[in-house]
């Protein structure tokens, strides 16, 4: 049994993962908990300036590989809205229908590869492939077609390049539309299968009241579109976010914490869940059920949980969008809508894998004269400092393994964008 | 056209022109980690390369996996912690792989997953795929659009270096 504990965590070799997490715990109490990375949005901020109107959603679509369509989407939103441009309702459908499938793809890479070794205890996904090849084959099999839909819609697998600001560059074909509809009703099968694999698995039992941010839509499960909504019972249209949303500078990191009603709050599945559960489709209500997972959940561990059924939601919905859009028939003149360089400012939030975006721009003349970027690891940092500070003191009599495991899993839950340094924790006990 | 791949692999693998997938993994703007979008970029504009898949595959390394399945030969060319000096340009076949995994060199641009589990995981799935990685040891990799001079010059000769694999 330890009374203090020392986790440090050296800077981690990774582009977007140059990750600190340092706790230091005397008496059973948190004396110290940081946790930080570096804030990539300081930088496209500067550089989106000056820039004409078309280029922020390709330049911002580099921010993340995993998150591409979601700041292609944000970024397009916020020049739209500033520039008072109006997609068509086609426009919006299929933004809609690409945009799914950036969550399929980046829920099955965590659910499957990141955190489900986490569940089978092994050290990775690699070794999964002898233990559990079914799990790996499912995983892959989803990620393709994840990967095909956005492909076929956004022209590339990832950083799309037909959706723009004003519509499509390119529309895809009815035969298109048809195959990728043949693509969706063949995960059935895998979903089913995934589902008994999941209903086995033990999720830390830990839970901690927090505020949970979203979108919110009356219409449906929002991703792409809606307003933002609180747990804590407010909800605003997205242009407002800086009447709720804070940014203060923390003294231990670069990057900026996020408060809104509280000193932290949530973003990502979990809280999408917590928010819009009644929107998802039955079938994916069922899943839900199925595992457990059930509305107002307050354990951080269960958004893995929530990603899952959101890929059945995801899978569900693009069936519904398809229909929806060939019932109308894709038109060619309703594929760009005008532009007419002006001036103004616009907001576009969206739902990104890992939650809530916000790009927030003012336009002179078509060109950008003014960027604010927050992304959702930004937004739970606070959240998962918070939660560290909880857990520790909770498991402090435990292995130092199965400290060092619950530590990860925590911040891996969150799926941040440092994630993908699957294993990162160094953990030092002193005075044991 | 059916060319040959070369003497340095099996006198046997022969492929066409459409059985090669060349891509570059990497982020602009963030200095020298661009350098396989950057060179993706160059091989666009070739003619000898027009019926060559040539990508972008920015920063998602899982999306290797599928690619390496539908193919028969694939070449990467991405910044690796690899060598000593900026700009060295390592080239790693099949057979040095194994020894690439175990060194657990950093690919310096993919969000998701090492290189290095990525080879593992398409080695541990048996995808048969002639695989050539060509690393280059960047200098810089905090924000920036441009790459550092030492790394930028070596462009021309990894396209030579390409180039001559496929005999074009």
């Amino acid at each position: 049994m330890a009374n203090n504990i020392n986790i440090e965590v050296s800077p981690l070799s990774r582009v977007e993962g140059h990750g600190d997490l340092v706790i230091n715990v005397k008496d059973k109490k948190v004396e110290e908990l940081i946790f930080r990375i570096p804030e990539p949005p300081r930088f496209f901020e500067a550089m989106l300036v000056g820039k004409k109107y078309d280029e922020p959603s390709h330049i911002t679509s580099r921010i993340c590989g995993i998150c591409s369509v979601a700041h292609t989407c944000a970024s397009i939103k916020a020049t739209e809205r500033a520039l008072n441009i109006k997609p068509s309702g086609q426009t919006v459908n299929l933004r809609k229908l690409v945009y799914h499938h950036e969550n399929v793809q980046s829920n099955v890479l965590h659910v499957y590869f990141l955190a489900a070794p986490d569940f089978f205890g092994a050290g990775s996904v690699i070794p999964l492939v002898k233990t559990h090849p079914e799990v790996v084959n499912i995983a892959l099999r989803t990620k393709k077609m994840a990967n095909d839909m956005v492909r076929i819609i956004g022209g590339r697998a990832v950083h799309p390049v037909r959706v723009v600001a004003g519509g499509f560059t390119k529309l895809p074909t009815e035969e298109e539309m048809l195959e990728m509809r043949k693509m969706l009703k063949a995960c059935y099968p895998d979903l089913e299968k995934s589902l008994k694999v999941l209903k086995t698995i033990d999720i830390p039992d830990f839970e901690r009241e927090t505020e949970y941010l979203s979108i919110s839509s009356k219409d449906e499960y929002a991703l792409y579109d809606g307003n933002i909504k609180s747990t804590d019972g407010w909800e605003i249209d997205d242009q407002d976010y800086l009447d709720r949303i804070n940014e203060k500078v923390v003294k231990h990191s670069t990057a900026k914490h996020c408060r809104a009603s509280r000193d932290s709050y949530m973003v990502g599945a979990l809280a999408r869940f917590n928010n819009n559960h009644e929107k998802l489709s039955d079938n994916a209500k069922e899943y839900a059920d199925a595992l457990g997972l059930k509305a107002p959940c307050c354990n951080p561990y269960m958004n893995n949980i929530a990603q899952f059924v959101e890929i059945v939601h995801s899978v569900d919905d693009s069936i519904r969008l398809i229909d929806r859009i060939l019932a109308d028939g894709l038109d060619e003149d309703r594929k760009m809508a005008n532009i007419r360089p002006a001036s103004g400012r616009g907001v576009g939030v969206v739902e990104a894998p890992r939650g809530l975006l916000i790009h927030g721009y003012s336009y002179n003349k078509g060109r950008v004269k003014k960027a604010n970027l927050i992304i959702p690891t930004n937004m739970n940092y606070a959240n998962i400092e918070n939660d560290m500070k909880a857990l520790v003191p909770g498991i402090i009599d435990k292995s130092e393994d199965e400290i060092k495991l619950a530590c990860e899993m925590l911040i891996r839950a969150y799926d941040p964008c440092i994630s993908c340094s699957t294993h990162f924790l160094n953990v030092k006990l002193i005075n044991r | 056209m059916i060319f040959s791949a070369g003497k340095n692999i099996s006198d046997n693998d022969r492929y066409m022109k459409t059985d090669v997938t060349i891509i570059g993994f990497g982020n602009r703007y963030m200095s020298d980690d661009g350098i396989g979008i950057r060179v993706i970029e160059e091989l666009k504009k070739l003619d000898s390369f027009k019926e060559v898949e040539l990508i972008d595959g920015g920063t998602s390394g899982t999306d290797l996996l599928f690619l390496a399945k539908e193919c028969k030969k694939i070449i990467i060319i991405d910044a690796i912690d690899i060598g000593r000096n900026t700009g060295e340009v390592a080239c790693i076949r099949k057979d040095d792989i194994d020894e690439f995994i175990k060194g657990d060199h950093k690919s310096l641009s993919l969000h998701d997953f090492n290189l290095s589990d990525i080879l593992k995981l398409i080695k541990e799935l048996r995808i048969d795929t002639e695989i050539l990685i060509i690393g280059v040891k960047p200098k810089n990799i905090n924000f920036g659009e441009n790459l550092s001079s030492g790394v930028e010059e070596k462009i021309p000769g990894i396209i030579a270096r390409i180039k001559k694999e496929l005999n074009l």
